[in-house]
């Protein structure tokens, strides 16, 4: 990990030789493994996208024509939840063990820290759910039109979702309780990608170019990225000092 | 350079690309129709799809509404003041809807051109249309005469 | 540039002591604005010509929905003041304008549900404007529960500053994404934005409606404020004294 000393001054940061990028590349890479060691947070959003996704054939009608008419929104809806799932501990095990002290106090920008840290959780998280959700599809009977717009709506949404709930998470982190709470505060921020990631999906199932909808997620995507971990920053310099 | 300024440099080249992006993608995903609204010009000039979910809109034409004795189906024609279209119902319209009113109708094109609606919505003020109308009317630089068939007709 | 006016707002004692004169003023061009447009609106305005008499509700919906609004940005500015200048008062306006703001939308969504009644047949549409409505008071349960959750006032203040501060810039995302999605409304509130769209007659009396809408809400934000910077500010001198002076018996009433 790139905890470099806080006590340096201007010169001796430039001996040390962490630029951005290695900084950037070294709190991803330790995200990752760490998520890769400790399975259970990367598999269970996962295993919950599968076991919602099960319970609706049960739950509404097993019929192949009424699933396929929901499908686009029920995975949609349940990708969005299983996300939510999974963002409490985006930052917890580091405020507990005070790693993200070390990441606010190191001279690397904290902005593009926090992209790091967000990126790793998409990867972790975001990106299976991707890969899982044509599957899914398949499950609820999704015509055959349906699975790219689906991969390409997920795939632009959840990093989306990804950058809007870990302010979230980041404004929690210091409480104990902080899931539910986090789910509140988020789920209504969430509705503009929802509302544009299941249309995506159910466009092209009706057979309409998907162009429209595709670059207004690009756009959140990217407005996100520029946005997000400003609120991100601020919210994890508030938690930590106090 | 000074690393702290280095990084202030990538920072702004970071946002500034990134807006660029967002702007680039939402000027181009207002050209396309997002909404899938089209009026009934271009409806009838072929440029809508045939037997998919759309939307259109328009006013009633005046004593163009026609009901079955027997059912609850129904046909009325729609105009943006450049080409009508007959739109078919069949359900219970609302109760604001009103001949020389503005309607939007959800539903499918069939082949003969006409309009199957699953839905009307109608609106309450006469004065007032759908932003999609007032929109394609606008374009078609007919607002003004619009109006006049709304009242008029 | 001389900023004396701005610190001197952030006193909390400076702000008690200038409301607690203007206070009664606002409260009742509140009541006088708001009675004389109840009667109006209610007693002298002429029927709609299409909606009958439902539409009066008109004259309490439209305001406490533009309120509703107003009053996210108004806590959302507050919150950024705070965070900027490290204003304590600033916090305690966003603080009491969370709930003021939450049961205006709520009253906002109760009062067109029952508009919807009569007009469109059903009590809830899944359209553009009321969803937004629905979302706008998401995000200020949202913001009233991060500020309960926190057991410092601090981080309670400046977390839920972060937040509204978000919220804001989403409102419009959502607003819009909401409208090109369900555009079925019958956006009653659109008479404004045409001309001759609404009979003088009726906008009158709907506009003092507003006006006494904003001061009334301006009225309720000041004594909620006040109230706070007395629990807030308890420990120190001089809300002692105003309490042995009797000061804020006589304010109170």
């Amino acid at each position: 990990m790139s905890a470099v000393n806080t006590n340096l001054d201007q010169q001796s940061i430039e001996q040390t030789e962490i630029s951005l990028m290695q900084g950037f590349w070294a709190v991803l890479k330790r995200d990752v493994v760490t998520a890769f060691r400790q399975r259970s947070d990367m598999i269970n959003p996962v295993v919950f996208f599968l076991m919602v996704v099960t319970m609706m054939p049960l739950g509404i009608s097993p019929e192949a024509k009424s699933l396929s008419f929901l499908a686009p929104g029920l995975l949609w809806v349940i990708a969005l939840l299983a996300t939510l799932l999974s963002l409490d501990s985006l930052f917890r095990s580091d405020y507990e063990d005070g790693s993200l002290e070390q990441v606010i106090l190191s001279p690397q920008s904290l902005y593009f820290m926090v992209i790091a840290k967000v990126l790793s959780h998409w990867l972790t998280t975001g990106l299976p759910l991707t890969f899982v959700a044509p599957l899914l599809g398949v499950l609820l009977a999704l015509p055959a039109e349906g699975y790219l717009p689906l991969l390409g709506s997920l795939l632009l949404g959840t990093v989306t979702l990804s950058l809007v709930g870990a302010i979230g998470a980041a404004l929690t982190v210091s409480l104990r309780k902080g899931g539910l709470l986090l789910s509140l505060i988020i789920m209504p921020l969430y509705v503009p990608v929802l509302i544009f990631g299941a249309s995506c999906v159910r466009m092209a199932v009706e057979g309409f170019a998907i162009g429209g909808p595709l670059a207004i997620l690009g756009a959140f995507c990217a407005v996100a990225i520029v946005l997000a971990p400003l609120a991100i920053a601020g919210a994890l310099r508030m938690s930590v000092e106090a | 350079m000074n690393p702290v300024r280095k990084q202030r440099l990538f920072l702004v080249f970071f946002i500034v690309i990134f807006s660029s992006i967002a702007i680039l993608l939402i000027t181009y995903a207002l050209r396309e129709n997002i909404n899938l609204f089209y009026p009934p010009s271009k409806i009838v000039s072929g440029e809508a799809p045939i037997d998919r979910t759309i939307r259109a809109g328009g006013c009633v034409i005046a004593g163009t509404v026609e009901r079955s004795t027997e059912s609850l189906a129904m046909s009325f024609k729609i105009t943006d003041g450049i080409a009508d279209m007959t739109v078919n119902y069949t359900g219970i319209l609302p109760n604001l809807f009103a001949e020389g009113e503005a309607v939007v109708v959800n539903g499918k094109i069939d082949n003969t051109g006409q309009f199957n609606a699953t839905e009307v919505l109608a609106k309450h003020d006469e004065n007032y249309l759908p932003p999609e109308v007032a929109e394609a009317m606008a374009q078609a630089g007919s607002e003004l005469q619009h109006q006049e068939t709304c009242q008029v007709l | 540039m001389n900023w004396q006016w701005f610190h001197r707002l952030g006193s909390p004692r400076w702000f008690y002591e200038k409301t607690s004169r203007w206070s009664p003023w606002v409260g009742t061009l509140a009541l006088m604005t708001i009675v004389i447009g109840v009667i109006w609106g209610l007693g002298f305005a002429p029927e709609d010509s299409k909606q009958g008499n439902s539409y009066r509700i008109i004259f309490i919906h439209v305001p406490a929905a533009f309120l509703a609004l107003a009053g996210y940005y108004v806590m959302a500015i507050a919150g950024a003041v705070g965070l900027i200048w490290r204003m304590k008062l600033s916090f305690m306006v966003m603080k009491c304008a969370a709930p003021i703001g939450a049961v205006l939308t709520f009253i906002s969504l109760v009062t067109g549900a029952v508009w919807g009644k009569p007009t469109w047949g059903t009590w809830w549409v899944w359209d553009a404007r009321i969803t937004s409505m629905l979302i706008l008071f998401f995000l200020y349960l949202g913001v009233i529960a991060l500020q309960g959750a926190y057991q410092s006032r601090d981080l309670s203040n400046k977390s839920s500053a972060i937040l509204s501060l978000v919220g804001m810039i989403n409102i419009p995302i959502i607003y819009k994404s909401v409208d090109w999605w369900f555009t079925l409304h019958q956006p009653a509130t659109l008479k404004f934005t045409g001309p001759s769209s609404i009979d003088p007659s009726m906008a009158y009396p709907l506009l003092i409606m507003i006006f006494g809408f904003y001061c009334l809400y301006a009225w309720l934000l000041m004594k909620w404020t006040r109230l706070e910077i007395l629990e807030q500010e308890q420990k120190t001198n001089w809300v002692k004294e105003l309490l042995l002076t009797g000061g804020i018996k006589s304010s109170k009433s």
